[in-house]
């Protein structure tokens, strides 16, 4: 047992527990925050991204004293900021969401991108978009909601 | 009125944006505990032994023995058992539950389980026949033997795992004497009815509860029943709550998926240089066990024509079974592969005969009141030309033709055509689904759409309500649609085949309409509706005659590539599609469809590659078994033209699958052009590709 | 359970090292997949992990005249917007994984990983990387090529850690890269390749490299090859273009997997060179 201090969604957390654990575990099963999902176990689909000091991180593969002393948010913690509005209605502007099991992730990938280029081009998106797999809606509509965002949320990012 | 097709915003879309949406792994109940599958190691093998560990207090093993009914799980086909009795059929077939509070002293048990096989000799060749179907239109005997011009290909499909984002799972629960079962299925039915079969019970002990579903595609279809059975006949045993999650790994190994094919055409080519008589042997590989393989096969055979007429047809069909995973239900059912071959294979009799394929087709398409495949009528119009012509303008296909067609150029573009019959084949709608729907309306005015179809994320819950709040003329706000739990809503059939816009929706109109007549303001109401078969619909099951489906829903896509000369990989360009879906319910519901259902179709034809080796899969994680991600994905360009269905609500027909099944001959037939050779396998990769281009005649 | 160690400094990392046998632990993007059980346990280490991603002491880019320092624990998105990450070495990483884990994960950890589909090792050959291996007592510097041996096999001793990564600095003025996956983005390497190469005024090739993965047990890269078309011109290099394609036919030695197979590695690789050598 160690201890691991780290502030999620703006809270301070301290906990005494196994700190090889995954993160995604501790943050569903300790912390009661089952925004990130887990799809792949392995890095590969994004659906249990968080934002980790702001970057997008898959908590599947974050040994939990990965995050000692570092700033972490989940789609529970980002669904309160302004920015998160702003992603909200493009994605359903757009029509971005069909079973929803990848959209979590996408909305962190997209505040990850947002917040090192707040103007990306359509390729730039695509690429931040690599780890976040979708089998649902072909990405196109979600890159489109990303556009939109970027536009629309000028000066928040 | 309001045009229906007008998006609204997805009724369930801030609460999946937000996270807040709970999938069945997010449940979680007092005293819950685990299980654990235990699987056989062996492609084919008798089970000589099964040694467990002594269990700690509070473990159990659930196997057949336990098992209360009979030991199968009932789809079409008996014989795809809960757990394995005396001998395994395929790697990964599930022998026992392990059942316990923690995971860690789960897995240790296992870890102590040994299975002594007896090994058998296990067959994984098209060589034993479990379904064989065979029907005739016209003559096709004379026809062959007075036209000897005769030409033949043999095309060939690989699996496809329906790489669902979510994997399967259950957690099941005791209600008193009562087993509940809830899950991310796409057929709620489905399961409960196996699970009765299994648990020789009342219907009424058992209820099931759709969750909010991750992804579907058809590998949530039959699938789950195997689960749901198990799982119900381990919470008798134990009772308390269990759990059953499928890490990816197993999911990719042991559940269903696209039967790989291969599929013989011959055509007798007449003076006029047109088809007049079409042979098609079709061979689906089951796997270990047919489930519902036999449905997916009379799917595929009645595709044989696709979008074209031709009068004289011998078409049969095999599902083979093999010590591998059973295969089974995903978007298209068993449309993509014939689909896929009768589209080569039109391009490659034009090209023997040495004429224009585009030519050739738009000779065979086929027109409104032309008789089916199998004998029944194109009774709706067919705009299939005014389609075509829109793709090729908007792509610019036919300029491009002629560019890419210069061998040194590696460019290249295809079009396919196709159709996809609306609602299950045949009499499956009257005679086996039989629809009910059920309309409450309590003494708030709130209107309650009791209905068993699932939205998996095609959107089902917005369009059906549109469809109720559009009939009834109120707002979207004074609907409920639930997900569906059998003790409230009646059989409306399971969420599959493009039948629930147009039959469940049509449904919901007819009884919407209803309710609208009864309205009583502040007091309750209920009304109900079922299915009722259209009288022209006829259909003979033993001959395959007649209408196999009410209506088809059309569409035509170009898919443009570029062939990299090094390294064989293909870059998708672009991918324009027109589509007849009726009426759009929402546009930005069914240009979801599209997209998502293009991105498969073409995966489908050139990137996803799974194999077994001796019976094992070897792409078994999201890491080896590639799916497209955001990068791969092409531009898509999409429209819709309207052709309503009378009897659809508001015209509507299917578009779940019908944005799928022609992906992947378009990008077989542009990596054709690209390359200058003759296709026919997919998927086309590289490797594929490579082999190809070293092989110089065409 | 195993007890784990989150050190405060590398000062301390060396201590546990000397101590224990313990698994060091960079990002967690290899080991946490590879050490993995079930959803929900931890993953299944038969050692106590030794974290060293929080050591700030270990994130560091810096350069002299002739070198560019990589402190070990520096992850890929840094390094792919860095100013002084050497060109190739960026397009490299820029189709590694996805965002996500490039955001955690290291060069130290994808050396030492040792995968002979490994991407970043490509710019490490190429380039001459040398590491520093940093233990209680020694500090000694190996270069990248003697450092591996084979598949998840190196050099590494039982008290070692890597905690720098060394380039020389040396002018390309031809960069050729080019990684094959199942999908374009985030995949592991069917194969990849980097050539580059100096030309020089004169039409001269100063320098020229080839490098490999996924065709043989480590990467590929032929330094005696290198060294008979170094200094010649243009023209003549061109008619040592048989030469080459068979030196690097017989040196690579594919196999057949889940990902692809060892024709198309083979006949990949070989157009892949040639097509390095006819745009020179
Ligand atoms: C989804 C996904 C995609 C990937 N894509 C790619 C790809 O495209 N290309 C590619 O090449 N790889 C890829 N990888 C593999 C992996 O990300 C890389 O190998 C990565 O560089 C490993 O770094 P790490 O810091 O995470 O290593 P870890 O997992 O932390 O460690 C790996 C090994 O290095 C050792 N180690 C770490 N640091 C040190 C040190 N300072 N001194 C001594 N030993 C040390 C560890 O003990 C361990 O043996 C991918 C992985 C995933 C999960
Ligand atoms: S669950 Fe973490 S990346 Fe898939
Ligand atoms: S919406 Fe279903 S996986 Fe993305």
């Amino acid at each position: 047992m160690t201890t691991v201090k780290f502030t999620l969604n703006g809270k301070k957390v301290t906990l005494e527990t196994d700190i090889s654990r995954r993160f995604l575990d501790v943050l569903r099963n300790d912390l009661n925050q089952t925004g990130p999902k887990e799809g792949c176990g392995e890095g590969e689909c994004g659906a249990c991204a968080v934002l980790l000091d702001g970057h997008s991180v898959n908590s599947c593969l974050l040994p939990l004293a990965y995050v000692h002393n570092k700033e972490v948010m989940t789609i529970e913690g980002y669904a309160e900021t302004e920015r998160y509005k702003v992603l909200e209605e493009a994605f359903i502007h757009e029509g971005s969401v069909q079973c929803g099991i990848c959209i979590p992730g996408m909305m962190i990938a997209a505040e990850s991108l947002l917040n090192q280029n707040p103007n990306p081009s359509e390729t730039s998106i695509r690429h931040s978009l690599s780890g976040n797999l979708c089998r649902c809606t072909g990405y196109n509509m979600i890159v489109k909601a990303i556009q939109r965002a970027a536009q629309r949320g000028k000066g928040l990012w | 009125m309001k045009d229906i097709s007008k998006s609204v915003e997805k009724i369930d879309a801030k609460e999946k944006i937000s996270g807040r949406m709970k999938y069945v792994s997010d449940y979680k109940m007092d005293d819950m505990l685990y299980a654990k599958t235990v699987r056989s190691t062996q492609c084919h093998a008798k089970i000589k032994a099964i040694h467990l560990p002594e269990l700690p207090k509070g473990y159990y093993t659930v196997d057949y023995r336990d098992i209360p009914g009979e030991n199968f799980v009932k789809m079409i086909f008996e014989d795809w058992p809960v757990f394995a009795e005396e001998t395994v059929n395929y790697i990964g077939e599930p022998i026992l539950l392990v059942v316990g509070k923690d995971k860690a002293v789960i897995q240790s048990i296992i870890r102590d389980i040994t299975i002594d096989y007896e090994p058998l000799k296990p067959t994984f060749e098209y060589t034993k026949s479990e379904v064989h179907y065979h029907y005739t239109k016209g003559n096709p005997k004379p026809i062959f033997d007075k036209h000897n011009q005769h030409i033949e290909y043999t095309y060939k499909t690989g699996y496809q795992e329906q790489a669902y984002i979510e994997p399967q799972g259950f957690i099941a629960y005791l209600e008193g004497e009562r087993i509940v079962l809830e899950g991310s299925i796409q057929a709620p039915y489905y399961v409960k009815n196996a699970v009765v079969n299994t648990m020789a019970c009342e219907a009424d002990a058992i209820r099931v509860i759709q969750t909010t579903v991750g992804g579907a595609f058809g590998g949530k279809e039959e699938f789950p029943s195997v689960m749901g059975c198990q799982l119900a006949v381990a919470v008798h045993k134990i009772k308390q709550p269990i759990k059953l999650i499928y890490e990816r790994e197993e999911d990719m190994e042991v559940t269903t998926k696209r039967h790989p094919s291969k599929i013989v055409m011959t055509a007798a080519i007449d003076s006029n240089q047109k088809i007049a008589g079409l042979h098609a042997r079709v061979a689906l590989d089951g796997g270990a066990y047919v489930g519902l393989s036999s449905v997916v096969l009379s799917r595929a055979m009645i595709a044989a024509t696709n979008a074209y007429t031709i009068d004289h047809l011998d078409i049969e069909g095999d599902v083979y079974r093999t010590h591998t995973v059973p295969n089974g239900a995903f978007r298209g059912f068993g449309a993509p592969q014939m689909i896929f071959a009768i589209e080569m294979f039109m391009h490659h009799i034009a090209h023997t005969l040495k004429i224009d394929p585009f030519a050739f087709r738009m000779n065979h398409l086929a027109k409104q009141g032309d008789l089916t495949s199998t004998s029944g009528t194109f009774r709706d119009p067919i705009l299939m030309p005014e389609m075509i012509k829109k793709a090729c303008d908007i792509s610019n296909y036919h300029e491009k033709v002629k560019t890419y067609s210069d061998p040194k150029v590696r460019k290249g573009i295809g079009m396919s055509w196709f159709f996809h019959g609306c609602g299950f084949t045949g009499s499956g709608e009257a005679k086996h689904i039989n629809a009910k729907v059920k309309l409450k309306k309590d003494d708030q005015d709130v209107v309650h759409l009791l209905i068993a179809a699932v939205d998996m994320g095609q959107g089902a819950k917005t369009t059906l309500m549109k469809v109720a709040s559009h009939v009834l003329e109120i707002p979207l706000s004074q609907i409920r649609y639930a997900n569906p739990d059998t003790d409230e809503v009646p059989d409306s059939g399971p969420t599959v085949a493009s039948r629930t816009a147009m039959i469940v929706g049509g449904l919901v109109a007819r009884a919407s309409k209803q309710l609208k007549a009864k309205w009583a303001k502040g007091k309750e109401v209920v009304v109900y509706e079922q299915y009722q078969q259209p009288d022209y619909v006829k259909w003979d099951e033993e001959t395959f005659t007649g209408d196999a489906y009410p209506a088809y829903s059309w569409g035509v896509n170009i898919v443009e590539v570029e062939v990299d000369k090094a390294t064989y990989e293909v870059d998708v360009k672009k991918c324009w599609s027109v589509y007849d879906i009726g009426k759009s319910l929402d546009d930005l519901v069914v240009l979801g469809q599209a997209d998502g259902g293009a991105a498969q179709g073409i995966a489908y034809g050139y990137l996803e590659v799974m194999n077994h080796k001796d019976g094992k899969i070897q792409q078994k994680n999201m890491t080896d078994y590639i799916i497209p991600t955001a990068v791969d994905m092409a531009q898509t360009e999409t429209h819709f033209i309207e052709n309503p269905f009378a009897l659809g609500p508001y015209g509507a027909k299917g578009a779940g699958e019908l944005t799928l099944v022609g992906g992947a001959p378009a990008v077989a037939l542009a990596i054709e052009m690209a390359i200058n050779k003759h296709i026919t396998k997919i998927p086309v990769t590289p490797e594929f590709i490579m082999e190809l281009m070293q092989n110089d005649d065409r | 359970m195993v007890k784990h160690y989150l050190p405060s400094s590398f000062q301390e990392a060396l201590e546990i090292k000397h101590q224990e046998d313990v698994m060091l632990i960079a990002g967690g993007t290899d080991l946490m997949v590879q050490h993995r059980t079930w959803s929900e346990l931890p993953p299944q280490f038969d050692k106590p992990l030794l974290f060293l991603f929080n050591l700030a002491e270990l994130k560091y880019i810096k350069k002299d005249a002739n070198t560019l320092y990589i402190g070990s624990m520096t992850d890929l998105e840094t390094l792919l917007y860095h100013n002084d990450t050497p060109p190739c070495l960026k397009d490299i990483i820029a189709l590694m994984a996805s965002p996500a884990i490039r955001y955690v994960c290291t060069l130290a950890g994808n050396i030492v990983n040792a995968s002979p589909a490994a991407d970043s090792l490509l710019a490490l050959y190429a380039l001459d990387a040398k590491l520093v291996l940093t233990s209680l007592k020694e500090e000694r510097i190996v270069s990248i090529e003697s450092f591996i041996t084979g598949p998840r096999q190196t050099i590494i001793k039982s008290n070692e850690i890597i905690k720098e990564i060394q380039l020389p600095h040396q002018p390309f003025n031809r960069v050729h890269f080019k990684k094959i996956g199942g999908r374009k983005s985030d995949a592991i390497s069917k194969l990849a390749f980097l050539g580059l190469a100096n030309v020089n005024q004169d039409h001269q090739i100063d320098t020229f490299r080839i490098v490999l993965n996924a065709v043989a047990p480590t990467l590929i890269r032929l330094h005696e090859t290198e060294r008979t078309v170094e200094g010649l011109s243009l023209e003549a290099f061109k008619h040592q273009k048989d030469a080459l394609l068979e030196a690097y036919n017989t040196a690579i030695k594919p196999i057949d997997d889940q990902r692809s197979n060892r024709t198309y590695r083979r006949q990949a690789a070989l157009n892949l060179i040639r097509q390095f050598i006819e745009t020179l």
